[in-house]
């Protein structure tokens, strides 16, 4: 079992149903630097009325799940691991809030969580929706323009492992040998 | 605060309008857990035990998404909702919720939330209100206090002149109910509602024109021309959906006018600054285009064209030129051939219908010239096209209503050809009264899950026009700007703690749906239809009393009538004001769904939320984000035969006033005089007008609302990002922070609207950024009086 998700990232049309439901679903903290996913936006090049459409993307994201977690490399106290399915999640009783993983992070996809002292990144809803037997994380559920297919990339008849063997796809910074389990469908 | 510029390796540049300090709360809540934080904590992790699942209806916005809410049933969030889900089974919102939608539980828990009965003790807009029981609200909504007259006094003074009454509602499933009580059982005419602040003249434009709104079959359209409507920041479903999952080239061309560069924009193949109000130019040039060209349908205009040579030599003799359209929209001539070929060769076009507020005063001709051109395309009532559709019957029983021969007719007429059949014009009925044109005194305000002063343009005349009154009732469930300036205020349960009555939706694939209510209704809230009963049995016996002393008709009737002969009149003639509310919504509910769908059709909606005819044979899962709701062969495509007509010529409309084919006319050019900038106002995906803007998890992804100025003029200007800036026109003034962008003209500015709240009872809404409703100037349109939201010149200056 090898958890991952694609994102049909042209559908996103940055509304952040998903960060509104990862926040409920999964008690995040408000706060502009609470954010477990979130939708990458860049300011418009040219000059009104001469906009080149091309530059304003909108790029949903959030922990790449690596399997080389630079962010698990790090970690003094092993709090960062990688649980079943290879989900990269953080022990709140072993985090000493070091903030190593954060610096090491490629992708910017950590912080910390006041409430439990951690510093905190996306499970996956590995302990709320994953762990009632649920199927989809709670950014996939409710997006409207349906970007998100979370599923085992193990499973060749999974819905995910299906779409990437017919799509082509790119992962995000793919140089540093991360190795990310989150797929961009072109 | 502190502006954050670049959070995400993502967030280039300085665009990111993400402000720190969504933390730092001081209000409390009901998941206030200082031992856990020590801090102020808003949202709750969803448990691993049990939950109930109750289907509900969202009712952040008018679109009526379908979910389920999810409640705990142990633990320590017992009883809490704790998060809300996509309904898969509502065609119509396809198993999805926007932000607001999971924003919603913020709304439910909101710690402003009205909680208990007021009655004003203090002078209007002061904020000095009593605590009261539900009686002594109704019994000072009927008598009065000593601040202020009850109904009955009013209404003895009027001569039981029940026009006397004004009353003003908001968009929901419990709208009718409010409109029962108000104009069948209470008897006033005088009714103003959203949508004169909204989109009356797309209505009247598409009805007059093809007969209906009609629903865009996004799905299977190959080329779209979307002009002013903004669907990836005003959500409306399944447009939305279906439109981005095939716009950047994979299937839907997409064409977007509009001023400013929006999300939708960023989607679109071409898109053109069109100037303010100048679509209509755009419009008739194409048409121009395809008429010079005959690029028309010619079999389907001469099955179903009305007036087709009229208007063709209409449109050639007034040389509406792709050129002379250019200097008036500042889209080149060139892309105007282009896009009229290209939509006339695709196979199936359309020309969005928008849905959006009346920008300025041609709406209701550009749209006749929007539906005229998409009928010369012949893409109606078919696959990909503009669809007709059916909606599923769901009958409901006729109200009792009185007659009241003392009640006079509604007046706001002034400068407009057709008036309204049922509900009026905002600003003609505000503006009348102010200037003391009414023909007889209104007096009093019923007013439910409306807030006139931030929707209507020109606040100033608003709160005159509240404070004019001598009577104010809201029922909401926040304390808005307006709820502020009432004297009594009866607090309404929220959509997560309410039955609502249930409803059919969609044209394509339709469905009814029902919101069962997720939680009782917290504090002493009610919920809006036990509020009406309860009302209308307060004030039904006084009021006939009244109506006896004043009414000849019933004086004439009742003659010589025994009491129990009387009390079966009353009875009879719907008097009693209470009768429609006999029974509880979930009661009619089941009634109305047995009745014509069966026992079955009811055990499937209340459990589910949705029901529609064969629902379980044909509601399919094709993938884990998506359904199949109809088979192909069970959509609605088509519905018309023998029934379709497009309306070019539109005769009778000169009888009015109004031009039979849309016209230009010298006027309608977009002007800034130097120095000034056009007003253009908007909506955006986290944000439903003011009623959201108190919701601290909206709050936190759009923290206030920015005024877009150009980069190049604000930097001549010495405007830096978040600099703070006056906003001026002749109406009235604001002040917010700027937004530099090239996403605007150089004379224009846009910003949200909705925010910049006056109530301080609003702790996240009050005084955060500037509200347009201040400044915007209130000019009409001339067919119906709808308000035109983008006639506002304005200066601009950093403070």
């Amino acid at each position: 079992m090898r958890y991952g998700m694609a994102l049909d990232y042209k559908n996103c049309i940055n509304c952040r149903a998903c960060e509104v439901a990862c926040k409920e679903e999964n008690g995040v903290e408000l706060g502009a630097r609470k954010h477990r996913i979130w939708v990458g936006v860049k300011e418009v090049e040219g000059e009104w009325p001469n906009i080149n459409i091309a530059s304003s993307t909108f790029e949903p994201s959030q922990c790449q799940q690596c399997e080389n977690a630079p962010c698990q490399e790090v970690c003094p106290t092993q709090a960062t691991h990688y649980a079943p399915g290879g989900i990269v999640m953080v022990d709140a009783s072993k985090c000493i809030l070091c903030t190593y993983c954060m610096v090491a992070c490629p992708y910017d996809a950590r912080y910390v969580n006041d409430r439990t002292e951690t510093v905190d990144k996306c499970t996956f809803c590995s302990d709320t929706r994953l762990a009632r037997g649920e199927t989809t994380t709670a950014c996939q559920a409710t997006c409207p323009t349906k970007v998100r297919t979370f599923g085992d990339l193990d499973d060749p008849e999974s819905e995910i492992s299906q779409l990437l063997n017919v799509r082509d796809h790119f992962t995000l910074k793919a140089h540093l040998g991360t190795k990310p389990k989150l797929f961009y469908l072109i | 605060m502190e502006v954050e510029i670049s959070r995400r390796r993502f967030l280039q540049g300085s665009v990111a309008l993400t402000i720190i300090g969504g933390t730092a709360l001081s209000a409390s809540n009901l998941f206030s857990d200082k031992k856990e934080t020590g801090e102020f904590r808003v949202t709750t992790k969803t448990e691993l035990s049990k939950a109930k699942h109750v289907p509900f209806l969202c009712g952040m916005c008018v679109n009526k998404c379908a979910g389920y809410a999810r409640v705990e049933s142990e633990g320590k969030y017992k009883g809490i909702v704790t998060k809300l889900d996509p309904n898969p089974y509502f065609p119509k919102s396809r198993n999805m919720l926007c932000p607001r939608g999971n924003a919603g539980i913020q709304t439910l828990y909101d710690p402003d939330r009205l909680k208990y009965p007021l009655v004003r003790i203090g002078e209007r807009g002061d904020g000095k209100y009593k605590r009261v029981s539900w009686d002594e609200a109704y019994e000072a909504i009927l008598n009065g206090t000593d601040k202020f007259p009850g109904i009955l006094k009013i209404l003895d003074e009027e001569k039981d002149n029940r026009a006397t009454i004004g009353y003003c509602n908001g968009e929901g499933l419990s709208k009718a109910g409010f409109e029962d009580l108000m104009m069948q059982k209470i008897g006033s005419p005088n009714y103003v509602d959203e949508i004169s602040i909204c989109l009356e003249t797309t209505l009247g434009g598409y009805f007059s024109t093809i007969g209906t709104y009609g629903e865009a079959d996004m799905n299977n359209a190959d080329y779209l021309i979307i002009a002013g409507a903004n669907r990836a920041e005003a959500i409306i479903t399944p447009d939305t959906q279906d439109m981005f999952k095939r716009s950047e080239r994979r299937g839907l061309k997409t064409i977007v006018l509009d001023p400013r560069f929006t999300n939708t924009a960023a989607k679109a193949d071409r898109w053109y600054a069109v100037n303010p109000g100048t679509d209509l130019a755009f419009v008739l040039a194409m048409t121009y285009v395809v008429m010079k060209e005959e690029l028309y349908d010619k079999d389907f205009v001469s099955k179903y064209a009305v007036g087709f040579e009229d208007y063709k030599k209409h449109i050639l003799s007034h040389n509406y030129t792709p050129q002379w359209a250019e200097k008036l929209t500042n889209i080149p001539a060139k892309e105007i051939y282009k896009t009229a070929r290209e939509f006339m060769a695709a196979q199936s076009p359309i020309y969005y219908q928008g849905r959006r507020s009346v920008f300025v005063k041609n709406d209701f001709q550009l749209r006749r010239a929007m539906a005229i051109f998409q009928g010369l395309s012949g893409n109606l009532d078919k696959k990909g096209g503009i669809i007709y559709g059916k909606k599923l019957a769901l009958p409901k029983e006729d109200i009792n209503a009185p007659l009241y021969a003392q009640a006079k007719s509604r007046f706001d007429t002034d400068g407009i050809a057709l008036t309204g059949n049922k509900s009026g014009s905002w600003i003609v009925f505000r503006n009348m009264i102010l200037e003391g044109k009414n023909p007889y005194p209104v007096r009093a305000m019923f007013m439910r899950k409306h807030n006139p002063m931030s929707g209507v343009p020109n606040t100033a005349k608003t709160v005159e026009f509240l404070k004019k009154m001598d009577l104010n009732v809201m029922i909401d469930i926040l304390p808005s700007d307006t709820t502020m300036y009432c004297d009594v205020i009866l607090p309404e349960a929220s959509y997560l703690e309410r039955t609502s009555p249930a409803a059919s939706y969609g044209l394509l694939e339709p469905a009814i749906v029902q919101r069962k209510a997720s939680i009782k209704p917290m504090f002493e809230t009610k919920t809006p239809e036990v509020i009406y009963k309860e009302l209308a049995q307060k004030l039904s016996r006084p009021l006939w009393e009244n109506t006896k002393k004043y009414d000849e008709d019933v004086q004439a009737d009742i003659k010589g009538m025994k009491p129990k002969e009387i009390q079966k009149y009353y009875k009879e003639n719907g008097f009693d004001l209470a009768d429609a509310w006999d029974k509880p919504v979930e009661e009619q509910n089941k009634e109305r769904v047995v009745k014509t769908y069966g026992e079955k059709a009811w055990k499937i909606l209340d459990e589910k939320g949705v029901f529609y005819p064969n629902m379980e044979k044909y509601h399919k899962k094709l993938n884990p984000n998506e359904y199949e709701y109809y088979p192909e062969n069970k959509k609605n495509y088509t519905t018309q035969k023998g029934k379709l007509k497009v309306v070019m010529n539109f005769k009778n409309l000169t009888k009015k006033g109004v031009d039979s084919m849309p016209t230009w006319y010298d006027d309608m050019a977009f002007k800034v005089p130097e120095g000034k900038f056009r007003l253009v106002t908007g909506r955006h995906a986290q944000f439903t007008q003011s009623a959201t803007t108190n919701n601290m998890m909206l709050r936190d992804l759009i923290p206030t609302n920015y005024v877009w100025i150009n980069k190049r003029v604000a930097k001549r200007k010495g405007i830096e990002f978040a600099d703070m800036v006056e906003v001026k026109s002749r109406v009235g003034k604001i002040h917010l922070k700027a937004y530099p962008t090239e996403k605007i003209a150089p004379n224009q500015i846009f910003l949200l609207h909705g925010f910049g709240g006056s109530s301080k009872e609003m702790h996240m809404a009050y005084g955060n950024g500037g509200s347009d409703a201040i400044i915007i100037i209130d000019e009409i349109e001339p067919v119906y009086g709808a308000a035109a939201m983008n006639e506002t010149n304005v200066e601009i200056r950093k403070v």
